[in-house]
């Protein structure tokens, strides 16, 4: 046997399994892109330390005019509205850069010719963006769950308005009778039809409301009545809500988020080497995240509605841990398409698998 | 003898490649010699590159066989490639990475032993002081010893060089020259493609001349010389009519007038009888011979006689 095929063979270099060596390399090439890390960090980890450095010092300043920088708004704010999208997103670009950077820098040739499988070479990226991408969402998360928890408020607030923590529903109910004027100006309510005055605004006292506008003064007993409907329409949302996020959902959250960002990532790797482009690639990615998934997600289309179901977002949106406000808003009510967990499932591995397996195809027959 | 032990370091038979209409590389028979400096000669977009992008699993064939030191590629690709470093068109690199690191994320895909010889590849090629700077800053001729470093990390039994003078400036050429030779020296073979004749002539112990996708001649540079017309520099009192008396001998010989001169072109293998007999005739004429000199052969007209360019120049 010739040194030649020794060395091969004792590498294994024709198995599209990659090295250990080969992982730590290419997590080196992509940790060491300056200008991708700063981005990535920023966006992760440093919007959300920023936000919450902010709020922790306004409400050490000014306790009276800011809330605590902790508690079920800024945790539910900061994870569905921020780290959700915004990690999908840079998980997305450092799978573009990963899946085309080779190609347009000119080292893909170079790889090539060192006779190592073209799968071991995309192989090797996927293990290695993960462990940038994953990192940095658990550190961003880690810092949310920490203000959230240390800073938390003693009681909930309901469109500003303070509420105990862990009444009962016939508890919120006696609370509601004793504020009734702010339940009722606060509270997110609807058929209710007892007015009140609301900071300067409205009727100048209780009055009775129809359809074709204010009746008549409302008694005492209908202003109570009306407070106990406006909280009984609140319960649910209520007994959902926390001040300080349970270690259980922390990490539901804290893995659905993990898994929105490796889908953001393998999908990316996958088409970047497809298309072999990284821009094009991104804007795509931002196109299905941005504008495509809240539409479709809102949108029911019936003769169109397995085809919406196999939307990425779709999918995750109904893998979200229930106590979480719903992704891309909703305003308290679940528009979304209709799809069982086991299909979201099904839909989430396609996904992956799919574009692997495009990306890889791609790398394995692209002239170099 | 084992695969590896055959005697060619490349060997292709009818390798064609075509893009849509355009034939770029065309039944191509190859066989490069081990233990050798080969140059792969031809003008541009003669489909030097292309040859060289195929052997080494670049690209696709779409007919004929290749071998890379007795391995048949595509087939076995790995097993070929371990022994074989190649730079092809102009190397680039990770910009933001320094040059040690792009070994290192090369070296990774190779064998273990591969990262042991970062340091000395890069000694070798003189740009260790530099390697840990950024690629970004290196100039052209820096990226070209990079990329031979990047060639040397697997020793390599074979060198497949794409136009390694390509944006040297000439020290640098020199420099390229001689690591080549001295690879040569080691007893690695090295194929380079270029169309600077010059410096394949003086690098290089055999070429194979491509034209429009074709291999037109191979063989030793001294080989293929032999076989090419003489050339005779003529200095006399009356050119004119030197050239007449010459046209209207026997002798069998083109004639033609130079401002420096006579320039008299004599069939290949033509015998020394005949230049002697050149300066008889004239003298003979009264016209006064002040130099008559055999020209040496360069790679350059032998190649300007054998491609297609000399019918389109004339």
């Amino acid at each position: 046997m010739t040194t030649a095929s020794v060395a091969a063979r004792t590498d294994r270099r024709g198995s599209a399994v990659p090295t250990l060596s080969m992982v730590t390399t290419r997590f080196m090439e992509l940790r060491r892109r300056r200008g991708l890390m700063v981005a990535l960090s920023m966006v992760t980890v440093g919007l959300p330390t920023i936000f919450l450095a902010v709020r922790l010092l306004l409400h050490a300043v000014a306790p009276r005019t800011y809330g605590p920088a902790g508690g079920y708004d800024i945790y539910t704010g900061l994870t569905v509205g921020v780290l959700y999208t915004l990690g999908f997103l840079v998980a997305a670009t450092l799978g573009a850069t990963a899946g085309s950077v080779d190609l347009n820098e000119g080292m893909f040739r170079h790889l090539v010719v060192t006779g190592r499988s073209r799968l071991a070479l995309y192989f090797a990226r996927i293990p290695a963006g993960l462990a940038i991408i994953m990192p940095l969402v658990a550190i961003g998360f880690s810092i949310v769950c920490a203000v959230c928890a240390v800073a938390a408020p003693s009681q909930l607030s309901i469109n500003g308005m303070k509420v105990p923590v862990g009444l009962s529903r016939t508890q919120l109910e006696t609370f509601a009778v004793r504020h009734a004027d702010e339940v009722l100006c606060d509270f997110p309510s609807f058929n209710v039809n007892v007015a009140v005055p609301c900071g300067g605004g409205g009727p100048s006292g209780p009055v009775i409301i129809t359809r074709s506008g204010p009746t008549g003064p409302a008694t005492a007993a209908q202003v109570n009545a009306a407070a106990i409907k406006v909280a009984d329409q609140n319960y649910t949302d209520y007994k959902r809500q926390f001040v300080v996020p349970p270690i259980s959902l922390m990490v539901k959250t804290g893995l659905w988020l993990e898994l929105e960002a490796a889908i953001g990532f393998l999908v990316a790797l996958g088409l970047g080497s497809l298309i072999g482009q990284r821009t094009v690639a991104m804007v795509m990615m931002i196109v299905l995240e941005i504008i495509l998934t809240p539409i479709v997600l809102r949108t029911q289309i019936p003769h169109l509605i397995n085809l919406q179901r196999a939307v990425i977002g779709i999918a995750t949106a109904h893998l979200e841990p229930s106590r979480l406000p719903l992704a891309f808003g909703g305003g308290g009510h679940d528009y979304r398409v209709t799809e069982s967990t086991t299909t979201a499932v099904i839909v989430v591995l396609a996904w992956v698998i799919g574009w692997t397996f495009l990306g890889a195809w791609r790398m394995r027959t692209r002239d170099a | 003898m084992t695969v590896a032990d055959e005697a060619w370091a490349v060997e292709t038979r009818g390798l064609t490649k075509r893009f849509g209409g355009n034939l770029a590389v065309d039944g191509v028979e190859l066989l490069v010699p081990r233990g050798c400096a080969f140059g792969y000669l031809g003008p541009n977009g003669a489909g030097k590159t292309t040859l060289i992008r195929m052997l080494l699993g670049l690209t696709a064939a779409d007919s004929g066989t290749m071998s890379l030191l007795g391995h048949a590629v595509p087939k076995h690709r790995d097993v070929a490639l371990a022994r074989v470093g190649a730079i092809v068109d102009e190397p680039r690199f990770h910009g933001h990475l320094t040059g040690r690191q792009n070994l290192q994320v090369l070296a990774a895909s190779r064998e273990p032993a591969a990262r042991e010889r970062i340091e000395p590849s890069l000694a070798r090629v003189g740009i260790l002081h530099r390697a840990d700077d950024r690629v970004s800053k290196y100039s052209m001729g820096m990226r070209q010893r990079l990329g031979v470093a990047a060639c040397l990390i697997g020793d390599p039994q074979l060198l497949i060089l794409d136009e390694p003078m390509n944006g040297l400036d000439p020290a640098g050429m020199q420099d390229m020259r001689e690591m080549i030779r001295s690879f040569v020296a080691e007893g690695r073979t090295v194929m380079l493609s270029s169309h600077l004749l010059d410096e394949v002539e003086r690098t290089c112990d055999a070429v194979a001349i491509v034209d429009r996708g074709k291999v037109i001649r191979q063989g030793p540079i001294s080989a293929l010389l032999s076989g090419a017309a003489v050339m005779l520099q003529v200095e006399c009192s009356d050119p004119d009519r030197a050239r007449t008396v010459l046209a209207s001998s026997a002798l069998d010989i083109s004639v033609e007038v130079t401002p420096d001169g006579l320039q008299i072109t004599l069939p290949a293998e033509t015998p020394h009888d005949v230049i002697a007999e050149v300066a008889r005739v004239l003298v003979t004429e009264g016209i006064s011979l002040h130099r008559l000199q055999p020209m040496q052969a360069s790679l350059e007209s032998w190649f300007l006689q054998v491609t297609s360019r000399l019918g389109e120049n004339a």
